[in-house]
C-alpha cells in the first residue's frame, strides 16, 4: 500500500515535470535546465558515495563528455543526438580503463587522484589546440533542436530521469546490499562473497557515464564549450553541497537538495550578484555543523522519533 | 576425505612469524578446536584460511582444489565462511539485510529467495525482530546475526573466532547446542577459535594447539590438555 503511494506521487511529480514548458517561459526552464543537471550530478556523486568512496572528478567526467559530444559533431559529423549517447559510452569506458588503477585507492588517496584526473582531463584538453580548440574552446554552428526552449527542457529532463532511474536501482537491487557493505565493513564483504572491485567498477562506470551525459547534453544546448566552462570546479563542489544539504545515501536527499540551493542560488543571484557564493559558502558550513545528515536525513529521524513516540503513547493507553 | 587442508602455511610480517609451517587438515562432520596463547597466530592462521591474509608459504587446499591465493570473496563462494574475533556488523543494513548478504552474493540468490533463507537461517538461531537495526542488537544477538550471516553462504567449512567471547555462561551454553546442532544438521566442518577450555572440551572432537605460529601439539582434548608442551606453553617457561 505505501509502495504504491509513493509510486503514485512520483508518476504525478514526473507528469508537471514533463508539463513545465507549457506553462513556464523560456528563462524558468533555464532554471530548471540548470538546477536538472546539478541534481543529476549530485545524485551520480551520491550513488558511488554509497560504497564510501568521495568523488572530487564529477567536473572532469563532465567536462570530458561535453568536449565528446561537442567534437564528435564538429570533427567527426555526428549527429547531436546521437554524440550524447556517445559521450555517455567514452565517459564510461573513460572510466572502465581508470577504475582498475583509481580503485585500488581508498579514503583520501581516492579522492585526491579523482581530482588529479580532472586536472590532467582539462590540460589535455587545453594543449590540444588543433583538435580540441584550446583554450578558446570550440563553438557548434548550431543548437541541438534549433535552440527550441522545450525540447532542451526535455532533453535534460530525459537525462536527469535516467540518472534518477539508476539511483533509484541501486537503492532497490542488490547493488545496495554489495556498496553498503563495502562502506560499512569491506573486510565483513569480502568474506561474505562480495567481490569488491567488481562492484565499485560498475559504479563507478555508471556514475561517471551520466556525468559525461549531463555533459553532453549540456554542451550541445549551449553550443560551445571551452576548458574552463567545461572542467568548471563549480560541478564539482556544487553537486557535493546539493547532496550533503539534501541528505546522502539516498535518491530524494540530493534531489530535494538540488531544487532548494538551486532556488536559493537563483534567488541570491538577483539579490546578491557579487556576493551570492559567499552566502552559498555560508549555507553549506552551517549544514555540515547543524545536519550532518541532511534535509532528508533530519525528516526521517525526526519521522522515526514521532513513530517511537506514538506507539510509546499508544502502549499507555492500553 | 578431507574437506580442508594446509601444508606448511606459513605467514611472515616483516621479521615476525605470525604462523609457522602449519599443516592441518579438517575433515566433513567435524568441529576442531583451535587453540593456544594469546599471539599464537591463531587469528592469522583463521585470516590465510578465509583469504583476509596471503600466506608467505605453504598451500592450503578445498575440497582437492589448490586455494593459496583464491581472493577472500571467491572461497566465501566456493564454502569457506567465518566469524570475527572483532564483531563485523554492516551497520547500515537492517538485521536481515546483513544476514542476506551472505545468501545474494556467494549463492546468487535473488532478493526474494536470499530473504527467506535468511529468515529461516534467523529462525534457526532464535534470532527474532529481523527489521532492527544492528545498533539494537545485544551482544548475544550480534553475535548469532554473525553466524547467522555465515551460514547464509551455506558453507561447508565454517570458522568461529571467539563468538563465546562476552556471553555470560547461560548464553554460552545456548550457543555451544545451537553450534553442535548447526555443525550435525549441515555437515559442517567447524574449526572454534576459544579461550574458555570449558568450551572447548563440551564442542569439539579434536584439538589442534599453536603456540608463537607452530603447531605444537594435536589431538582430542583430553590427550592435549595432558601433553607437557601444551601445559608449558599455556603456564609459560618457567613453571
Amino acid at each position: 500500500m505505501k509502495f504504491k503511494t509513493s509510486y503514485l506521487v512520483a508518476a504525478v511529480v514526473a507528469a508537471i515535470m514533463i508539463a513545465f514548458p507549457t506553462f513556464l517561459g523560456a528563462y524558468p526552464l533555464n532554471v530548471a535546465r540548470s538546477v536538472m543537471t546539478y541534481m543529476a550530478l549530485a545524485i551520480t556523486w551520491d550513488m558511488l558515495l554509497r560504497s564510501g568512496q568521495i568523488s572530487f572528478g564529477i567536473a572532469g567526467l563532465f567536462g570530458l563528455g561535453s568536449y565528446a559530444s561537442i567534437l564528435a559533431v564538429l570533427r567527426g559529423g555526428m549527429d547531436p543526438l546521437l554524440s550524447i549517447v556517445f559521450a555517455t559510452v567514452f565517459s564510461g569506458a573513460m572510466a572502465y580503463a581508470l577504475g582498475f588503477a583509481i580503485l585500488r585507492l581508498r579514503a583520501m588517496y581516492f579522492s585526491i587522484t579523482t581530482l588529479a584526473l580532472m586536472e590532467i582531463f582539462r590540460i589535455v584538453i587545453h594543449n590540444m589546440h588543433d583538435f580540441s580548440g584550446g583554450p578558446e574552446g570550440v563553438v557548434l554552428p548550431t543548437v541541438i533542436f534549433g535552440g527550441n526552449a522545450s525540447a532542451l527542457y526535455w532533453l535534460c529532463l530525459g537525462g536527469l530521469f535516467i540518472t534518477i532511474g539508476a539511483s533509484w536501482f541501486f537503492e532497490k537491487s542488490k547493488m545496495h546490499l554489495a556498496l553498503t557493505a563495502i562502506r560499512n565493513d569491506e573486510t565483513s564483504a569480502r568474506s561474505n562473497g562480495v567481490n569488491i572491485f567488481k562492484y565499485l567498477l560498475i559504479t563507478f562506470v555508471v556514475t561517471s557515464a551520466m556525468q559525461g551525459m549531463m555533459g553532453a547534453i549540456q554542451v550541445q544546448s549551449y553550443g560551445f564549450t571551452a576548458p574552463d566552462t567545461a572542467f568548471d570546479a563549480n560541478f564539482t563542489l556544487l553537486p557535493l553541497a546539493i547532496a550533503l544539504l539534501g541528505g546522502i545515501h539516498s535518491t530524494v536527499g540530493p534531489m530535494a537538495g538540488a531544487v532548494l540551493l538551486g532556488v536559493a542560488a537563483e534567488w541570491l543571484k538577483l539579490k546578491i550578484p557579487y556576493g551570492h557564493l559567499i552566502v552559498y559558502g555560508i549555507i553549506i558550513i552551517l549544514v555540515i555543523l547543524f545536519m550532518p545528515q541532511g534535509i532528508v536525513g533530519m525528516i526521517r529521524r525526526a519521522g522515526r522519533a514521532a513513530g517511537r513516540a506514538g506507539k510509546q503513547t499508544g502502549a499507555n493507553h492500553e | 576425505m578431507s574437506k580442508l587442508t594446509t601444508t606448511g602455511l606459513t605467514k611472515a610480517f616483516s621479521g615476525l612469524v605470525a604462523v609457522n609451517n602449519v599443516s592441518f587438515h579438517m575433515d566433513e562432520g567435524e568441529i576442531l578446536g583451535i587453540i593456544g596463547p594469546n599471539g599464537a597466530g591463531k587469528t592469522t592462521f583463521i585470516h590465510l584460511v578465509s583469504g583476509i591474509l596471503l600466506p608467505t608459504s605453504g598451500s592450503i587446499t578445498f575440497k582437492g582444489n589448490d586455494i593459496t591465493y583464491a581472493p577472500a570473496h571467491v572461497r566465501s563462494r566456493m564454502g569457506i565462511a567465518r566469524t570475527y574475533q572483532l564483531i563485523h556488523p554492516l551497520e547500515n543494513l537492517k538485521v536481515i539485510e546483513n544476514v542476506m548478504v551472505g545468501a545474494v552474493f556467494s549463492k546468487d540468490k535473488s532478493l526474494k529467495e536470499a530473504r527467506k533463507s535468511a529468515e529461516a537461517i534467523c529462525a534457526e538461531l532464535e534470532l527474532g525482530r529481523l527489521e532492527r537495526d544492528t545498533a539494537q542488537l545485544s551482544i548475544l544477538e550480534i553475535k548469532k546475526m554473525e553466524i547467522a550471516r555465515a551460514l547464509a553462504n551455506e558453507p561447508e567449512v565454517l570458522f568461529l573466532d571467539e563468538v563465546m567471547a562476552g556471553l555470560n555462561s547461560d548464553e554460552t551454553k545456548q550457543l555451544i547446542a545451537t553450534v553442535q546442532r548447526i555443525a550435525r544438521e549441515r555437515k559442517l566442518a567447524v574449526g572454534v577459535v576459544e579461550h574458555v577450555m570449558g568450551v572447548i572440551r563440551e564442542l569439539t572432537h579434536r584439538v589442534i594447539v599453536l603456540e608463537a605460529g607452530e603447531l605444537i601439539a594435536e589431538g582430542t582434548y583430553e590427550t592435549v590438555s595432558k601433553n607437557p608442551r601444551v601445559i608449558e606453553a599455556y603456564l609459560g617457561g618457567a613453571a
